[in-house]
């Protein structure tokens, strides 16, 4: 405003000061202009009309009449010869030039302004030249025209005075007229230098309002270069105060974590000591408390890495449908404590598997259903997915749809940003950190996708979450068909050496492994750690991170650079509560098999021994699972039993009796789909496409035990390229109806509950 | 040797500006009108080139009217071109000086006929001109053909009762 003001101010008396100097300038212009046209008229008259010319014109007269006058007195010297050409030649040269004032030209006017009385003296004259005519014959004899010029001098002497008065006047006219022309000049000069002094001024005032002008704008300018230098320092300064906020909260967080990883162990602990109901209800809410809080902090530990674009995406193969019912399966008790509909729906021509980070899809889903569910009182709330096609290629939508109050325009505008809370939430809802639109949001973006929201108040909202489609590759469906199995022993009993310095942790981590079968070692610090491998060998190493003297990369560096074979290939896996890629990806460097994130569940650690010990060779189970390809190529695949009761038991054991016969559910109900694909494949002609839906299938039914479908895929897998078209068909006709054999097969023995109620997907 | 004279005399010609100039200048035989003396190379009598009206107007005519500062209407004037006439006389130089009957003299620069078709007027008006008409000859510049031409140097080189021309 202050600065604004006196520009302005300045602008307003400025444009009447321009428009006068430019109609000075203008009249001056014009003024020159027309002095010099006015000049130049007077100039061309003087030049074509030379009064000098008209002046020796007059004066030459005189000369001639001298000369005439001269020649006539030398005619009357009787002692000379009288030379009658010369006299009659000056006498015709005197006379042409009498003639020159009679012709009406600029002599004669110059002569007539001189001598009113002009034509007197030019009758005069030609009475003389009547009379003298005579005299110039060559026939008359020399004394009788002597006589005769003689009797006619006086007329010619008194013509003189005539003659003198025009050459004399004529001298003076020319005098006269010259000054006038002079003085005009000077006048013309007076002016024009005048006029040009003007000219000089208005240009200095036009140069120095001018340089005022840009002045002002250089001052202008400088004023905005100064206010963009601090706008970049500050928002430098923004900027470095964000990191610091950033790494400070994933300090916090770490720091927060660590202790936490005790409380929620002990609090697990706790439950298992006998309690009575009351303590049984407050341990309940303790852990309920204790639960929030983490999801708090882990929202904030996402925020911040989210900010400092720390976080990272590790997109893997994943089967669309079961992520849904892993979704379906953990908000359906939240959606029925509040007595809501929960459908979750995939379209058909959703693909079985994408490429995608389940986790984080997960988390977003996760975040819009417990808001979904937050917010409806009644009604349903639905999760649909389904493919759309954009510009940028096939994207999957995932719709979270409610029949809660809407929101109104001004709600949705604030909905993403920070610690925005809708404004209905009900009381006694469970309260979230306020980030997790935001947090939603920018995962969305991170994985080239988008968060959109529509709603209006009284008619519910709909969250749409969209993420780009990227289609499994053939190699990786095979290894993605297998499911991600869940908690269950690991089949040794593991010798394992945990390197902690927090005694809290430690009786943890003891509990942990106790209650898992495994035998825990401790030694405070890496240091022990290194020692404690040089003396016994260990089947496992769990180094935290974060340790007084020498931390666990740097242990791990000197553990794997020792020269004991065996102490020095021993598994090592991270500790830690900084959940950062980076960090992770220096412990790979040192040289650490793994990286186990703080608080360290029981589902994770076993997850973790199963996937580092799960299938060794020293396993009884997991040994049974390698012959079976073997056995299956070696028996016809007609012969092979609709279920191979070893693999079952196996599975079964590993997974538990209600989780495989989950599983085999899913599998038969899908099984008619892969039916109809392999035989769309037979039909298309696509020996490639074929081969590997029915590798997949083999895959998965080898896991689950049903030997008699695998072998039959295998059939598929082996010939789709060579078998002639009819020998397929038949394989993939064999194929759907040992579905509804294995099915029947599985209900009598009992892996399949008749009537199975499963979360249904379709 | 007479052919080598030849083609010397024509070389000399072509490098007056043309052909047909360049035989021996004829000795008058009536009255003389104009003398020319100076640097000329076809004298016919002693150094002088001297003509007679026949030899004038034998020459190529050339007439045109004009105004000029001695009449009041514009007149016919006719007679040779001056650098035909130049020509004639193997006239060579810088500078003309022309001289009239009343010692009349003015100095005109050798370029000026070239570079003007000025004529030595004989005829005015298709009649011979009498002393007391400013006559017998007449340099006239072509004032209303070239403007640049209408000022007091050139009203004082338009020479008339025209006697002799020295060449410089």
């Amino acid at each position: 405003m202050n600065a604004a003001r006196p520009a302005t101010a300045a602008r307003q008396p400025r444009r009447p000061w321009l428009v006068l100097i430019g109609v000075v300038l203008a009249l001056v212009l014009a003024g020159v202009v027309l002095l010099q046209v006015q000049q130049l008229g007077r100039l061309s008259v003087a030049l074509h009309t030379g009064s000098e010319v008209r002046a020796a014109q007059l004066h030459r007269q005189e000369v001639e009449y001298l000369q005439l006058r001269e020649e006539w007195q030398r005619a009357l010297d009787p002692t000379l010869k009288q030379d009658l050409r010369a006299l009659s030649l000056r006498y015709d040269i005197w006379v042409s030039r009498v003639a020159l004032l009679r012709e009406d030209t600029a002599a004669r006017r110059t002569a007539m302004s001189i001598r009113r009385d002009l034509d007197d003296t030019l009758r005069r004259a030609d009475d003389f030249v009547r009379r003298a005519d005579p005299l110039m014959a060559p026939e008359l004899p020399p004394v009788q025209r002597r006589a005769a010029l003689a009797g006619l001098q006086p007329e010619l002497m008194a013509l003189g005075e005539d003659m003198r008065e025009l050459s004399l006047a004529a001298a003076h006219l020319t005098t006269e007229e010259q000054t006038r022309r002079n003085l005009l000049l000077s006048r013309y000069t007076r002016i024009a230098i005048g006029m040009t002094a003007l000219l000089a001024l208005m240009v200095l005032a036009f140069a120095a309002l001018s340089l005022r002008q840009m002045r002002q704008l250089q001052r202008r300018h400088d004023a905005l270069e100064a206010l963009t230098a601090d706008l970049r320092i500050a928002r430098r300064a923004a900027e470095a105060h964000s990191r610091a906020k950033s790494h400070f909260l994933a300090d916090m967080s770490h720091e927060i974590r660590t202790p936490f990883q005790g409380l929620l162990g002990m609090l697990g602990m706790l439950r298992d000591t006998g309690l009575d109901a009351r303590q049984i209800d407050y341990l309940r809410t303790a852990t309920e408390s204790a639960d929030h809080l983490l999801a708090v902090l882990n929202d904030i530990l996402d925020m911040s890495q989210l900010e400092a674009g720390r976080l990272q995406l590790s997109p893997a193969p994943v089967t669309l449908r079961h992520l849904l019912q892993d979704v379906e399966s953990l908000m359906r008790p939240q959606a029925h404590a509040r007595h809501l509909a929960l459908h979750v729906d995939a379209d058909p021509a959703v693909p079985e598997r994408a490429r995608l980070d389940a986790t984080r899809v997960k988390q977003v889903l996760f975040n819009l259903l417990s808001n979904a569910i937050k917010f409806s009182q009644r009604g349903t709330v639905e999760l649909a997915l389904r493919c759309e096609s954009t510009d940028g290629g096939e994207r999957l939508q995932f719709a979270v749809t409610d029949t809660g109050p809407g929101m109104d325009v001004e709600t949705v505008a604030r909905l993403f940003e920070r610690f925005e809370r809708g404004p209905q939430q009900q009381p006694g809802a469970p309260r979230g950190s306020g980030l997790g639109l935001e947090i939603s949001r920018s995962l969305a973006r991170l994985m080239g996708g988008d968060l959109e929201v529509s709603s209006e108040p009284g008619r519910g909202s709909r969250f749409s979450f969209s993420v780009p489609l990227e289609p499994v590759l053939g190699s990786e469906a095979a290894a993605a068909a297998p499911r991600e199995l869940e908690v269950g022993p690991p089949p040794q009993r593991l010798d394992v050496l945990v390197a902690e310095d927090h005694a809290v942790n430690r009786q943890v981590l003891a509990a942990l492994l106790d209650s898992l079968g495994h035998r825990a070692h401790f030694v405070p610090g890496g240091r022990e750690a290194i020692a404690a491998v040089q003396r016994q060998r260990f089947d496992l190493v769990l180094m935290d991170l974060h340790m007084p003297d020498i931390d666990g990369i740097e242990a791990t560096r000197r553990i794997r650079a020792l020269p004991e074979r065996a102490a020095a290939t021993a598994p090592i896996v991270a500790l830690t509560a900084d959940a950062f890629t980076d960090t992770r990806e220096r412990c790979l460097v040192a040289g650490m098999n793994n990286f186990l994130g703080k608080p360290v569940s029981r589902e994770r650690l076993g997850a973790l021994l199963r996937q580092l010990f799960g299938s060794s060779a020293g396993s009884d189970a997991a040994a049974a699972a390698e012959p079976l390809p073997q056995r299956l190529d070696t028996a016809p695949s007609e012969v092979a039993p609709l279920l191979d009761a070893q693999a079952v038991a196996r599975t079964v054991e590993l997974l538990s009796a209600a989780r495989y016969a989950n599983v085999l559910g899913d599998f038969l109900d899908q099984a008619p789909a892969t039916a109809q694909r392999l035989r769309k494949a037979v039909r298309d002609a696509q020996p490639l496409e074929l081969r590997v839906h029915a590798h997949a299938t083999r895959g998965a039914a080898l896991n689950l035990g049903l030997a008699a479908l695998a072998a039959t895929a295998e059939g598929l897998q082996n010939g789709a390229a060579h078998l002639p078209a009819h020998e397929v068909a038949r394989l993939v006709q064999r194929f759907e109806d040992l579905i509804v054999a294995t099915r029947h097969a599985a209900e009598q023995a009992g892996l399949l509950p008749a009537a199975a109620v499963l979360p249904s997907a379709r | 040797m007479p052919r080598r004279r030849d083609v010397l005399r024509g070389g000399v010609a072509l490098a007056l500006g043309g052909a047909g100039a360049a035989w021996a200048l004829e000795p008058p035989s009536g009255g003389i009108v104009l003398t020319i003396s100076g640097q000329v190379r076809n004298p016919n009598d002693g150094a002088h080139a001297q003509f007679d009206m026949p030899m004038l107007e034998r020459l190529p005519q050339t007439s045109f009217s004009t105004h000029t500062p001695w009449y009041s209407q514009a007149r016919q004037f006719t007679g040779p071109l001056l650098r035909d006439v130049l020509r004639a006389a193997g006239a060579h130089g810088s500078v003309l000086r022309a001289r009239a009957l009343n010692d009349y003299r003015v100095d005109i620069p050798f370029e000026d006929p070239q570079r003007y078709d000025i004529i030595i007027a004989r005829l005015l008006d298709g009649a011979p001109m009498p002393v007391r008409d400013r006559g017998p000859l007449f340099v006239v510049y072509p004032f209303d053909a070239v403007p640049e031409l209408r000022n007091a140097v050139y009203y004082s080189r338009s020479a008339w009762q025209l006697r002799t021309i020295e060449v410089k």
